[in-house]
């Protein structure tokens, strides 16, 4: 049988490992090969470097603009995160536990930015925020940022808050608890993996948005990817690499992070 | 409580027409007892609604008024009517840039499929823990930093890049092939991106499929090679075609890849859409091509919730 690799006959098996093997080599490639280069002493990026060296580092973190760069992320993804989970815990709530008609359509409605491509959410918040006069500012960013967050934080709490049995807060109400601290001391600890894997969702969303924070630059804001994104159109220097290096490095960070809490709580995430 | 009780009496399906009684719609209205009938009924009707309205505001505010207003210049800019729709498919230049972005989507999708099929064929027959593994391989790329990614390849694909040297070195070829900014670039970096997109749902399905279904097919006398395209291939169809279609939908509006790896030759509707809009402020023409997208973006969505049932509240509603 064709399902069991032992039954597959050894030379398809071996075909079918190696074809594996070079896809996921494949995957892996550019990722590992972009956190060697910021390692190398190669101006020109060459590969294999001749020699190893952190000077692009040096020269990424003594450079005030990249610096700024970095921290704008920073604030634009912290900020981002906080109102992303400020707006999804209710929707969410709404969704899980109220009883109204066409909770399906708002469903559909709040993970809409889901779909619709970024382009056109780009060029649509772009004409809003220049008719207010508000491009380049902290605003237009974490509102934009928001906007495609909001799906990832509202299905994550959606998730935990299905598994939580409503029984149980209701148990505490019985026993004497106001429906709030029911809420706030049952409820609110059950779902937390959830709350936090939809908050991880959001940083990383806005961390490395690319095409909105483009829209929404102005050469006095702008965000890491932005400043990647300005420098790769002038050229391939190896500070981008680095810049590369630590986007990666969040972003792994934060997985390992949501890998951990989807252990503690199998299905929130 | 015995309010509780006189509200649960009420038919569901009867109308609720009180004016005003939505404002008073609440969590927690079933405490209360029922001094208006009718007040109480909209309460119930619209009970936990309340939640949604800041995130409501937000979105109606900065999302949906915005895309309205967007889709909306596109019939007003610079005059009433379908003129910029007419350019659209009447300018040759702009024609082209549609069929590329479809040619473009079409092939992605196509390479991302073959790519993305033994990968998750793989992870559904190895060992479970080979099997999570390679999964975190697919993860570690979906979730890496897409511009990350994106340079590494043009690094990757340059003339002076590891892949046209190593090539030469291997005699294989003795001029750097021409790999990026150009059709070739655009479809290596963008089928990168979707393989996780196709392995994810492939895999579920292929997990999926009750061995036993395989087995009953070569005890009745089919070859392997039947088997494989008669029994698991029919069976893999929901994974493939829900995987293939949200990539196909995903590829058409993708900005960054191909406007850092492709060249002016072969633009695609996001970056025509960018330019429209930045270099020659041609908001009237950028609108009627977003529309289109996003028309052409919702039917094929559309579809793909037609292929896949399941929907996240309605399984919730059973409580």
């Amino acid at each position: 049988m064709l399902l069991s690799p032992n039954a597959m006959g050894l030379r398809l098996r071996i075909g079918l490992y190696l074809t594996t093997g070079a896809i996921a080599a494949f995957l892996l490639l550019p990722i590992l090969f972009i956190v060697l280069l910021s390692f190398g002493s190669s101006q020109w990026l060459v590969f294999p470097p001749p020699g190893w060296t952190l000077k692009w580092y040096g020269q990424f973190f003594s450079n005030a603009d990249w610096m700024d760069a970095a921290l704008a992320s920073l604030k634009v993804a912290v900020l981002t995160t906080v109102c992303a989970v400020a707006l999804g815990l209710p929707t969410a709530f709404a969704l899980v536990r109220g009883k109204f008609p066409g909770r399906e359509f708002f469903y559909a409605l709040f993970t809409l930015p889901m779909i619709v491509p970024l382009v056109i959410i780009a060029v649509a918040v772009y004409a809003l925020f220049l008719k207010l006069g508000y491009t380049g500012t902290l605003f237009s960013f974490v509102v934009s940022h928001v906007i495609v967050a909001l799906p990832f934080t509202i299905i994550s709490i959606i998730n935990s808050l299905k598994l939580f049995d409503q029984s149980i807060e209701d148990a505490a109400v019985i026993c004497g608890a106001s429906r709030l601290q029911a809420v706030m001391k049952v409820t609110f600890p059950a779902i937390r993996p959830g709350m936090m894997a939809g908050a991880l969702f959001a940083f990383l969303v806005s961390w490395d948005e690319v095409v909105l924070s483009v829209m929404m630059a102005s050469p006095t804001l702008q965000t890491l990817p932005v400043k990647m994104w300005t420098t790769l159109r002038q050229d391939l220097t190896p500070v981008i690499a680095v810049a590369s290096t630590l986007l990666i490095g969040l972003s792994v960070l934060v997985m390992l992070i949501a890998a951990v809490l989807r252990r503690r709580n199998p299905a929130s995430a | 409580m015995a309010g509780q009780v006189k509200m649960a009496a009420i038919p569901p399906g009867s109308p609720a027409n009180a004016g005003g009684g939505a404002a008073r719609a609440s969590a927690g209205s079933d405490s209360k007892a029922a001094p208006m009938k009718r007040d109480n009924q909209t309460a119930l009707r619209w009970r936990g609604a309340r939640n949604l309205i800041p995130a409501l505001l937000f979105l109606s505010l900065f999302f949906l008024a915005p895309l309205i207003g967007l889709l909306l210049r596109g019939v007003l800019e610079p005059t009433p009517g379908l003129g910029n729709y007419e350019q659209l498919f009447a300018n040759s230049a702009y024609a082209r840039v549609l069929f590329n972005t479809f040619a473009v989507g079409g092939l992605v999708t196509l390479i991302s499929l073959l790519l993305g099929f033994p990968l998750a064929w793989v992870i559904t027959l190895v060992p479970r823990g080979w099997g999570r593994w390679l999964l975190s391989i697919v993860l570690l790329s979906m979730w890496t930093s897409l511009l990350a990614r994106t340079y590494s390849w043009l690094v990757l694909l340059q003339a002076t890049g590891v892949i046209n040297k190593t090539l030469m070195a291997l005699g294989i070829i003795d001029q750097p092939l021409e790999m990026v900014h150009n059709l070739t670039g655009v479809v290596i970096g963008m089928s990168y991106i979707m393989i996780p997109f196709i392995v994810l749902p492939l895999q579920a399905t292929m997990a999926a499929i009750d061995p036993m279904v395989l087995q009953a097919g070569s005890i009745c006398g089919a070859s392997p090679w039947t088997n494989f395209f008669r029994v698991f291939l029919p069976l893999c169809r929901p994974g493939l075609f829900s995987g293939g279609l949200m990539v196909f939908v995903m590829s058409l509006g993708y900005y960054v890849t191909p406007a850092l790896l492709g060249g002016a030759q072969n633009m695609m509707l996001p970056e025509f859409i960018v330019q429209q809009v930045q270099s020659f402020l041609n908001w009237g023409l950028a609108s009627a091509a977003a529309a289109l997208l996003i028309a052409i973006t919702l039917a094929l969505f559309y579809v793909y919730l037609k292929l896949q049932p399941e929907s996240p509240v309605a399984s919730s509603t059973a409580r």
